[in-house]
């Protein structure tokens, strides 16, 4: 009975949740005039692919999909090595230095990104890094919300697993390899979602570090399709919006699979 | 600090010598922060220095030909009446937006967490769906719910014979239509963070206290809430910060409007870079920072746990 | 945490007090010399910046343009409205810029005053080949820091089938003449609305300030501003009547103005060429008249569009100006019409067929000879955005004209004009 309950309240939420998604979906095979109707409407009437072959000829669609993959790729494979490492440390290492580091990272998560987005810029540029992947990667390689993340998280690892293996004479990077890391497989992936998604669909610094439509990712070539209320696209912008969510859907897919108990978690006392 | 550290070595360090690991904290926290240091120690310091001068955009090319002027930008915005409006509605939002988001996206983990066996990965998609929507679509969607004549909500107030408002063009509803909305949109969010949690609470936590006869309230109250503290702390900060920040609902929904009634901190900070005034703006970014700070320290009081370390 | 970050802030206001020998050193950007361009051929890469669909398409006339000149190599970087002006301003603090960019009419002023832009060459193009108010946009403080690409102006967008049973058969030529045939519209038209004007927030100042104009008004006369002035009380109160009248609503949901126009629930509205299209896809076409704007003073509206500008940063200067130059011929201006339907800026661009023969876009050719633009200082997104504000209030908390003109008065002159 309860289980019922539970399911229909559930069932209630993802209708509400997957609503606007359903109707990107819809719309995005209905011709622009149809799109614009005032109240909207669900279900298109004159279905149309349309907008998605327009979409593909418009756009140089395979550069901007690989930009897209590569920036996105390997900022989030630098969060889950950086991030990792480090949040083990500021969680289960004493070293001197270790509050400030804290301080640091948990004080620049605070900083309103605006604030620092033109000194960045300068920065970069004067290190003749416009218009490079590594100009797109770099800055974010260091993640301090990510830091934030995987420090809270391996604060519930039991401090006794880490100090036996260091009795039996575990060396400190076999520790956080086989030891660590795997009891952080959750944690692991919520970093890996979130990064993927928050880079994946960054938009205002690629488009200023890319000066060259080559080095656009996805969400800069599809704003190119939104100009004000007026000229603005739908039809190319809702299209482009669910081709853009394909892939942090899978990674989401992916990933959350791990959302499950590490084995050894369960086994220790 | 030395003091702490030579303490804690002689209570848990166990024969680690102070060098070793001096060696091993920083081999591991030496990568991260050389990065974060190169791209962020610098801009951070230059936009703070901006926040004591009069940079304009005027200035951009030129940016130490600039005028120091002391916390005349952090005094002006005690006179700014935009601004002192966008904070009100700042801490309405934060204050509202944060326990609701929580609670929606704290309940969405655990019933997905434990009650379904079945579609489980169907149903934590959809959860996450909003959070990766295009907020174009977004937009449309909830100003169609929230049309005065024809609008989803509306019509279902009319079959239980109310007659709705205009919702986002009534000074008093716009703001609360936004938290609604900025709930449903951030609680997928927070679901994936606690999701994550969860896994981490040892299952004969909960084993024993059904031994103990706890009824499934009592094992989340007692069990479950306390486990979670690292990851309510985490997600009550990022929830904070990002509610303080609150920016993309009005930009998309009511460009601050009706009459400023959804004009946001960060909504005006974001309009005075546009308008060039980067000195100001940052001065004002840096007092959303630090009304972020105490917020922050709250949670840390608050849950305060393993952190006394 | 608190030592760490306590330490960071002492390093910052030691380095600020280090600073503190810098200073401003007077002027940057407004008097600069124009330097001529040499003569020949462009050679060399040109890198332009084009937004939306201009730079979607630009590269066609590029094609052109390098046929002429086989030792140029012109390559085009579409970028999107949405940041573009960010973009623009990080790209001249980083001099980071391309050669070549287009310049919304409205942010001449902020970034000319970088000292980013380099002053139109004397002797490029000629100034009265192009529309005055259009012309307007790219000087400031006395030089111009580049050439008008497009225009666009407002003209009222009437439903033809209300207009006819309102009785309303020509454009109503007065103040007096409009309000009467609105409220025909609206009494004998069956609309529900006689018209829709923006009742405040961004960008509705576009559809204020031509009142002001017609009456003799402006923004600014010499240096100072000039909004309370008893013609801009005026057109601020004859504005704020339709509201008042109950003529205009005050909360149209967004999106909606569209389809109640073509069901001829609202009588009329004012907007740019671009709706032409809108209204087309939304079963609109044919349905509707343009009118001018009505005369009071004058019958001035609004003209907007886009300048294209030379960076001083420019790696390519003469090249980057001679690809300007190229844009401004009538025919490559009448070509862009065909290409993007982008309204020529030189006047005689508008001779070729595909403009003059179209009655709608000729009502457009008509208004742009007595268009203005708002003055190109510095700070005029932030004025603007003020004028923005309080027209909302006026228009919807009945604040009267006289209060709402103070109040912009006063704002815009704490804003100051950014010299």
């Amino acid at each position: 009975m309860a289980s019922l309950v539970l399911h229909a309240v559930l069932v209630v939420g993802l209708v509400a949740m997957v609503g606007p998604f359903v109707w990107m979906l819809l719309s995005s095979v209905k011709p622009e005039g149809e799109i614009r109707l005032v109240p909207t409407t669900w279900w298109p009437h004159h279905p149309t692919l349309d907008n998605y072959r327009d979409l593909f000829a418009r756009l140089n669609f395979p550069t901007y999909f690989l930009n897209s993959a590569i920036v996105a790729g390997l900022i989030t494979l630098g969060n889950l090595m950086f991030c990792s490492a480090v949040g083990y440390a500021l969680a289960k290492l004493r070293f001197p230095g270790r509050r400030a580091l804290f301080g640091l990272v948990l004080g620049s998560v605070m900083v309103p990104g605006m604030v620092t987005f033109v000194p960045l810029f300068v920065l970069v540029a004067n290190m003749g890094l416009t218009n490079t992947y590594a100009g797109l990667v770099l800055p974010f390689l260091a993640w301090a919300l990510g830091a934030f993340l995987m420090r809270q998280f391996m604060l519930s690892i039991p401090d006794e697993l880490i100090e036996s293996a260091r009795v039996d004479g575990a060396g400190e990077l076999r520790i956080f390899l086989r030891i660590v890391l795997p009891l952080c497989r959750p944690a692991l992936a919520a970093l890996g979602i979130l990064s993927f998604l928050t880079f994946w669909n960054s938009f205002l610094w690629p488009l200023v570090v890319a000066t060259t439509e080559d080095k656009y990712t996805l969400p800069v070539a599809l704003a190119l399709f939104s100009v004000g209320q007026n000229q603005t696209k739908f039809g190319l912008l809702l299209a482009g919006s669910v081709v853009v969510v394909l892939p942090v859907l899978i990674v989401f897919l992916l990933l959350q699979r791990h959302f499950v108990r590490g084995i050894a978690t369960t086994g220790l006392k | 600090m030395t003091a702490a550290a030579s303490d804690a070595s002689t209570r848990r360090g166990r024969g680690v010598p102070r060098l070793r690991r001096v060696l091993v904290g920083w081999g591991f926290a030496l990568p991260f922060t050389v990065l974060f240091l190169v791209f962020m120690a610098g801009p951070v310091i230059a936009s703070l220095l901006m926040s004591f001068t009069d940079i304009r955009s005027a200035d951009l090319r030129n940016p130490l030909g600039v005028n120091l002027v002391g916390i005349q930008n952090y005094s002006r915005l005690f006179h700014d009446e935009l601004f002192i409006k966008s904070a009100v509605n700042t801490a309405i939002f934060v204050l509202a937006g944060v326990p609701l988001t929580m609670v929606c996206g704290l309940a969405a983990a655990l019933g997905l967490n434990a009650g379904l066996t079945r579609f489980r990965s169907l149903f934590r998609v959809g959860y996450y769906l909003p959070v990766v929507t295009s907020i174009v679509a977004i937009a449309v969607v909830w100003r169609f719910l929230l049309q005065p004549d024809s609008g989803l909500l509306n019509s279902l107030l009319r079959l239980v014979g109310v007659h709705g408002p205009n919702w986002l063009y009534d000074t008093r509803l716009a703001l609360p239509s936004l938290i609604v909305m900025a709930a449903w949109r951030n609680l997928g969010y927070q679901m994936v963070i606690f999701l994550a949690g969860l896994q981490a609470i040892p299952q004969e936590l909960y084993e024993a206290a059904r031994i103990d006869g706890a009824t499934s309230w009592q094992q989340l109250r007692y069990v479950t809430l306390p486990a979670l503290r690292p990851t309510l702390l985490f997600v009550g900060v990022i929830a904070t910060i990002g509610y303080l920040q609150f920016f993309e609902e009005p930009l998309v929904m009511t460009q601050g409007g009706p009459l400023n009634s959804t004009l946001s901190v960060s909504y005006h900070i974001y309009n005075q870079f546009g308008f060039g005034n980067y000195g100001y703006a940052s001065a004002m970014s840096y007092v959303l920072f630090l009304s972020i700070v105490l917020m922050s320290i709250l949670w840390f009081r608050l849950l305060r746990s393993d952190e006394g370390r | 945490m608190k030592s760490g970050t306590r330490r960071g802030v002492a390093v910052a206001l030691v380095a600020a007090l280090a600073l503190a020998g810098c200073g401003r050193d007077g002027g940057g950007g407004g008097q600069d010399k124009a330097k001529p361009v040499g003569e020949g051929k462009a050679k060399g890469d040109i890198t332009v910046w084009a937004m939306g669909t201009e730079g979607e398409k630009l590269s066609a006339l590029a094609e052109d343009f390098m046929k002429d000149n086989p030792d140029a190599k012109v390559t085009v970087t579409a970028v999107p409205w949405d940041g573009a002006h960010d973009k623009l301003a990080t790209a001249i603090a980083g001099k980071q810029t391309p050669d070549v960019s287009l310049i919304g009419t409205t942010w001449m002023g902020e970034f000319a005053k970088t000292g980013g832009l380099d002053a139109t060459p004397p002797d490029l193009v000629k100034k009265d080949d192009f529309y005055e108010g259009a012309w307007n946009t790219t000087v400031v403080d006395g030089t111009s820091y580049g050439v008008p690409w497009y225009v666009e102006t407002r003209l009222l967008y009437v439903n033809k089938a209300a207009a006819i049973k309102a009785g309303v058969s020509t454009p109503p030529k007065s103040w007096d003449e409009l309000k009467s045939a609105i409220k025909a519209l609206k009494d004998k038209g069956g609309a529900k609305w006689g018209v829709n004007l923006q009742p405040g927030q961004t960008g509705s100042w576009q559809t204020v300030m031509p009142f002001v104009w017609q009456n003799g008004g402006d923004v600014a006369k010499d240096g100072k501003f000039t909004l309370d002035s008893p013609e801009a009380v005026e057109a601020f109160a004859y504005y704020k009547s339709f509201f008042d009248e109950g003529l205009a609503p005050k909360d149209l949901p967004q999106g909606a103005l569209e389809p109640a126009f073509v069901k001829g629930q609202i009588g009329a509205f004012v907007s740019g060429p671009w709706h032409i299209s809108v209204l087309k896809d939304q079963g609109g076409a044919g349905k509707y008249d343009l009118w001018p704007m009505p005369t009071k003073q004058s019958g001035t509206s609004f003209v907007g569009g886009g300048d294209l500008a030379v960076f001083k940063d420019a790696k390519n200067r003469d090249g980057g100006w001679k690809f300007v130059s190229y844009l401004s011929r009538p025919e490559v201006q009448a070509k862009w019409y065909k290409t993007v339907n982008d309204l020529p800026a030189v006047k005689k661009g508008w001779d070729d067929p595909a403009l003059s023969g179209d009655p709608q876009l000729s009502a457009f050719g008509k208004q742009l000879e007595d268009a203005k633009s708002p003055p190109t200082i510095a700070t005029w997104e932030q004025v603007s955005a003020a004028i923005d504000a309080e027209v909302e209030k006026m228009c919807k908390t009945g604040e009267k004209a006289e209060d709402a003109a103070k109040a912009m008065q006063q704002q815009a002159t704490s804003i100051g004009t950014g010299a």
